[in-house]
């Protein structure tokens, strides 16, 4: 009896969390395949088989090729802001007397603990047009206002900038600890060999040192804001106007739930899954090949 | 050298004041009266000091229960979390079996799979299960979390197997073995751990938006949406008001536990 546990125990204590992830994670994985092969409305008792149907539809229509676009500009605005930004900060963290890199360390990460929903409501309001803050700045430096929300051009700058303020500290710890994590002797020894500028420390020392967490950041950057933006677009824009914030993830979501097309919603779904997929297998491989794993 | 140090320090104030005058304004808002939000919004100081828009809010809509939501999906979720990835992380690292990298592999590789391919069937199910509007559908997808599971291993790594061995030697049973011997090494990650997991819970929307459409059962990012008029003319006062009590428990939560979350941070995220 003994014995027994002891063969069965490994497996008992890793099954409460392994449960629910096959049931909530990998098995609904499953099903999204074979619902993306459906015309169902999710509630009728008789969805069709349709084979690929959904996914050519998909592909021929403009909707999608919509939201491709609108992604590929959330994903640039987000390497800026998200992984460009931060790193700058960070490495600027390294540089100032350390009694301040403390008190920016915890000022820079606080918004990371709030909620995209509390992020959103505040930029409604810092970018309302008549009693907003920011078009109020833009007077006073002479430039004209914005209709952040409704105009379809700006209303996706909007929508990034309030993902980009909640998310913009994570990242900046996660870069803060891949350059802590760089031996100090390099950079002095750099300094003693005639490295004296930021910029030339930073392009020979601390990026190919740190290309790991380099890596691992601009892929998060991209994906967890493209996930991210779905809050304000929901609360703010609902997509619009004339679909300008819409991208894959809420496209996703629009068919699922507002227009109960549940096989085109996760035709899509998977479609949108093996995008982030692929950047996440080149990132992994990227980091493998330098043999960043500790094992 | 001087001038470059400053360029540095002038960099990190402009992130500073980005990253703070939203919060800052939104709090100072919160206890304006409605007449100054429109003079003077460029003033951080409420002149006078009012409590009414956060009276009018808990007067409008049944805040505390949405408060109530939210704190008892976010404990159970939390605790959910901690005890299945302690006990999954330690055997990953305290026993030797057939198939242990794989079911690690398992574990972790359900990051990667975004809420957006399994929602519709986790819809279905638990509405199948007549669980929408309940806290069970709100906690159920969410038992375990492979993120918990990762980084508890890479600390429950650092316990040298001799600590393990000694115990053994001493009669120790498996499970006194887990919870007086290796808990106690790995319990700042815990805590740190616990604070993440439950500001992840109670800012979390995607999920409840899907589950949820009773007024009583918002949870407070959802509750959020009923204060933005979509025709315009928002009410900001109450709106500020909602939010700051939003941001609250995890601003206290991070206040509490800050250092901990930046150096865990620091220490177990990714390195190189």
């Amino acid at each position: 009896m003994n014995r027994m546990w002891r063969q069965v125990r490994p497996y008992a204590y890793i099954l409460p969390a392994l449960l629910p992830l096959l049931v909530f994670v990998y098995y609904p994985l499953v099903q999204s395949v074979q619902i993306s092969f459906l015309e169902w409305n999710m509630v009728s008792p008789n969805p069709k088989w349709v084979g690929l149907a959904n996914y050519r539809d998909l592909l021929a229509s403009d909707e999608f090729w919509l939201s491709v676009k609108n992604t590929g500009f959330y994903a640039v605005f987000f390497l800026v802001t998200l992984f460009a930004a931060p790193f700058l900060a960070a490495f600027g963290v390294t540089r100032v007397n350390s009694r301040w890199s403390a008190f920016y360390k915890s000022a820079l990460f606080a918004p990371t603990v709030l909620s995209l929903a509390v992020a959103s409501i505040l930029f409604l309001w810092l970018l309302n047009p008549v009693i907003g803050v920011v078009n109020h700045l833009l007077s006073l430096a002479g430039l004209p206002g914005v209709n952040w929300l409704s105009d379809p051009f700006w209303s996706k700058w909007a929508v990034s900038m309030a993902a980009s303020w909640k998310l913009f500290g994570y990242n900046f710890i996660v870069l803060l600890a891949g350059l802590l994590a760089i031996p100090q002797e390099l950079s002095e020894s750099a300094r003693v060999q005639g490295l004296r500028s930021s910029w030339g420390l930073m392009g020979r020392i601390v990026i190919p040192l740190m290309s790991g967490t380099l890596i691992y950041v601009f892929v998060t950057a991209i994906v967890v804001g493209i996930q991210s933006v779905f809050v304000p677009v929901e609360m703010l824009t609902g997509g619009g106007p004339n679909q300008a914030t819409t991208n894959l993830v809420f496209l996703v979501y629009q068919y699922g739930f507002q227009f109960f097309k549940s096989g085109l919603a996760s035709a899509t779904a998977i479609v949108t899954f093996l995008a982030f997929l692929l950047l996440i297998v080149v990132q992994a491989l990227v980091m493998d090949r330098r043999a960043y794993y500790e094992n | 050298m001087k001038i470059k140090v400053s360029g540095w320090n002038l960099l990190l104030f402009i992130c500073l004041l980005l990253s703070f005058f939203p919060l800052v304004w939104m709090i100072s808002t919160t206890f304006k009266q409605a007449d100054q939000i429109f003079s003077e919004f460029l003033n951080p100081l409420p002149r006078p000091f009012t409590w009414e828009n956060i009276s009018y809010v808990l007067n409008a809509v049944p805040m505390v229960r949405y408060f109530i939501n939210s704190l008892i999906v976010a404990v159970l979720v939390t605790a959910f979390q901690l005890v299945t990835s302690i006990l999954a992380a330690y055997s990953f690292t305290r026993f030797d079996f057939k198939g242990r990298q794989f079911l690690f592999y398992v574990v972790v590789a359900s990051m990667l799979i975004p809420i957006q391919v399994t929602m519709l069937p986790n819809y279905l199910l638990i509405s199948k299960l007549d669980w929408l509007n309940t806290y069970a559908g709100l906690v159920a997808p969410q038992l375990a979390n492979g993120m918990g599971v990762f980084l508890l291993r890479q600390t429950f790594r650092t316990i040298p197997q001799s600590l393990y061995e000694s115990a053994q030697v001493g009669g120790a049973a498996e499970w006194q073995i887990l919870w007086r011997i290796a808990f106690p090494v790995v319990r700042p990650t815990v805590l740190a751990l616990g604070v993440m997991f439950f500001i992840n819970v109670w800012n979390e929307y995607f999920w409840p938006l899907l589950v949820i459409n009773d007024k009583d059962m918002l949870t407070i990012p959802l509750a959020l949406q009923l204060f933005i008029n979509s025709e315009g003319g928002n009410s900001w006062g109450p709106m500020m008001a909602v939010g700051t009590l939003a941001s609250l428990p995890p601003l206290i939560a991070f206040f509490i536990v800050n250092r901990q979350i930046v150096s865990s941070f620091i220490s177990t995220g990714v390195k190189g």
